[in-house]
């Protein structure tokens, strides 16, 4: 029963916190709208809308009335899912971004994936042996890898791996002629679902890179903070104790130093899962992707001004969304963190 | 008269090792560079010479010409004042932003201090590139937009991270010596608590240009911050990006300009850190 209320407790707080940070965003972006210079409705109607056209949006968006009035009517556009309409594409700007951010998620799953699959193992070693060999030279391609713009990186591997060597595809999703049904919206889920293998290793091809890079400029700061804690935890008395009592190296690290040092790691990695979908921007338009970054690029190219701040109203909702999920899901899975959040607001 | 915190530990003097004084040089040559650099170039580098576009890297051209036949090394070299100042700015504007918030919570009433807090917690969970990208679109692309865009979303960590320290200065013993002398809240803010509290700025500050200097090319990269002709590292990619496969030089110059500067600050800052706090050595 305690325990149920400390649960409620946290939630509560926590989807509090989400709200207010919604509210943030959206406020946030009203100031974008109203700081564009020039005429609102001309923005909003496009470059060679007719003066009739233009009087229709600012009757829409009620651009004659106060601003207090116009942002109490912006966040009821909001909370029904207007973002605007793109003056591109035409249609409204959620149209187009949900129909990419499966593609994004995707990508961003693959290159969390990546990105602890070499950095905890790389954090391990470089701890256990520290000072070696393994740990220099992984500590200075942390640092290294951690300087570079992502963009960058894309295109140099891009150019490298694609053009050079050969080895993967140079940019897109998928190759031709290699399309399944759109189910999900996401390329390698769409092509397990139909079935369709050779379509399946066709879109892991073409994810891989994007995946990577995205995945290499995380892990940096996932490898420094594991190992940092491990050689926290390694330092302690009870790993004296388990080595005393003969334990190999092996059963050390594993079941006793790693699971005391994973607890920064999953809350990082938690924050990260955000910030990547965040740093799609930069990668998915240089693999000429279909995400929602590569959208938000294109409307930056294209002056389509609502269609950008859309993208940020939406991309902003996504992090937070996904962020929210991400605490839950610890709270859910950690003892300690449980312990940590919950044991500090019992009373 | 200002009260001075004494260190809890006596730091033990010692000399700097060979790592340390490489990342000092660097850092320096960088600095001199973009103080500089616009003085030495030549003003070919200004006019377009078609006749010469895409060369490779050559005696006459170190880093070879772009698509308009420039000196793809002068143009760096003349980034560099463009690239670090701007990063300057950003870092010294969000510093005097997250400074004055965190000053008045610390001194505040209880419920101005837990209003800011709420707006910096904000502040924190959006993606600060994504809303700084958004505010420079809408004040029309342009390195200005970007600058201010990045100086008005970068500050929460440091309002955040000082006005907690604040709060532990306020705590001091001198601090309650300075209220008994009768000391006006504002010149106890500014005159003790704060220069007691802000080494920790001066310890990020490194740091925090670095990162500045990563974000901004990757704002001009996508479009909203400096525009081409500029020499900004990041305009300089975005404008080679259709060259690669044909000229990779153009490409591959500029980003690791941004690469060695971005890591040469994150070094600098790492070596003001280990030096205040011996004990992370090693981590």
């Amino acid at each position: 029963m305690l325990a149920f209320r400390a649960y409620s407790w946290f939630l509560g707080r926590r989807l509090g916190l989400t709200l207010l940070t919604l509210w943030g965003l959206a406020s946030l972006v009203f100031l974008m709208i109203k700081l564009m210079p020039g005429d609102e409705a001309q923005m909003a109607a496009g470059a060679d809308a007719s003066a009739a056209q233009i009087e229709a949006v600012r009757e829409r968006l009620g651009l004659d009335a106060p601003v207090i009035m116009q942002y109490l009517s912006f966040l009821g556009r909001l909370l029904r899912g207007d973002l605007g309409t793109s003056i591109v594409t035409l249609q409204p700007v959620l149209a187009d971004l949900e129909k990419v951010l499966p593609s994004t998620l995707e990508l961003v799953f693959i290159a969390m994936l990546l990105n602890l699959a070499v950095a905890i193992p790389a954090g391990i070693v470089a701890a256990y042996r520290q000072g070696g060999v393994f740990d220099t030279t992984s500590r200075i391609t942390a640092v290294m890898l951690g300087g570079m713009p992502a963009f960058w990186l894309a295109l140099v591997l891009q150019y490298v791996l694609g053009s050079v060597w050969r080895v993967v595809p140079i940019s897109g999703q998928q190759g031709y002629g290699m399309n399944s049904p759109v189910v999900t919206g996401a390329p390698t889920l769409d092509a397990l679902i139909a079935g369709n293998f050779a379509g399946f290793f066709d879109t892991l091809h073409h994810i891989i890179l994007p995946a990577a890079v995205l995945a290499a400029l995380f892990a940096t700061q996932i490898f420094r903070t594991l190992r940092a804690a491990l050689l926290g935890v390694l330092r302690s008395d009870f790993i004296m104790a388990v080595r005393a009592k003969g334990a190999t190296a092996r059963h050390m690290l594993v079941r006793h130093a790693l699971p005391n040092s994973l607890n920064p790691v999953l809350t990082l990695s938690g924050a990260q899962a955000g910030a990547m979908i965040g740093s799609a921007v930069l990668v998915e338009t240089v693999f000429a992707r279909q995400g929602i970054g590569a959208y938000m690029f294109n409307a930056v190219a294209q002056k389509d001004a609502f269609a950008v701040l859309g993208s940020v109203m939406f991309i902003g909702t996504v992090v937070c969304l996904v962020n929210l999920i991400v605490d839950i899901l610890q709270l859910l899975v950690d003892p300690r963190i449980r312990a940590a959040q919950l044991g500090s607001q019992g009373q | 008269m200002t009260a001075i915190a004494q260190p809890a530990t006596s730091r033990r003097k010692e000399g700097f090792s060979a790592f340390e004084i490489f990342v000092f040089s660097l850092v320096i040559a960088l600095l001199a560079i973009a103080v500089c650099g616009p003085f030495l170039a030549p003003d070919s580098i200004y006019n377009s010479d078609i006749a010469n576009s895409l060369m490779p890297p050559s005696a006459a051209n170190w880093f070879g010409t772009d698509d308009q036949g420039r000196d793809v090394f002068w143009r760096l070299i003349v980034g560099a004042q463009t690239t670090l100042l701007s990063a300057f700015l950003v870092v010294t504007l969000y510093s005097l932003i997250g400074v004055t918030l965190a000053t008045v919570a610390a001194a505040g009433p209880r419920w101005l201090d837990e209003g800011l807090m709420r707006i910096t917690d904000i502040g924190l969970a959006l993606p600060g590139m994504i809303v700084a990208l958004g505010f420079a679109a809408a004040m029309g692309a342009s390195l200005r937009s970007a600058i201010i865009a990045m100086a008005i979303t970068g500050w929460p960590i440091t309002a955040r991270m000082l006005r907690g320290i604040m709060r532990q200065t306020m705590e001091q013993p001198f601090v309650a010596g300075a209220q008994v002398l009768g000391v006006s809240k504002w010149r106890l803010m500014t005159k003790h608590v704060l220069p007691n509290s802000l080494d920790v700025l001066i310890v990020k500050w490194a740091g925090d240009i670095g990162t500045t200097v990563l974000v901004l090319a990757s704002l001009s990269f996508i479009g909203v911050g400096a525009q081409p002709p500029s020499a900004e590292w990041g305009a300089t990619i975005a404008a080679a990006r259709g060259y690669v496969s044909t000229a990779w030089w153009t490409v591959v110059a500029p980003g690791a300009a941004v690469a060695i500067t971005s890591i040469a600050f994150g070094l600098l800052g790492d070596i003001i850190q280990v030096r205040r706090d011996p004990s992370l050595r090693g981590n």
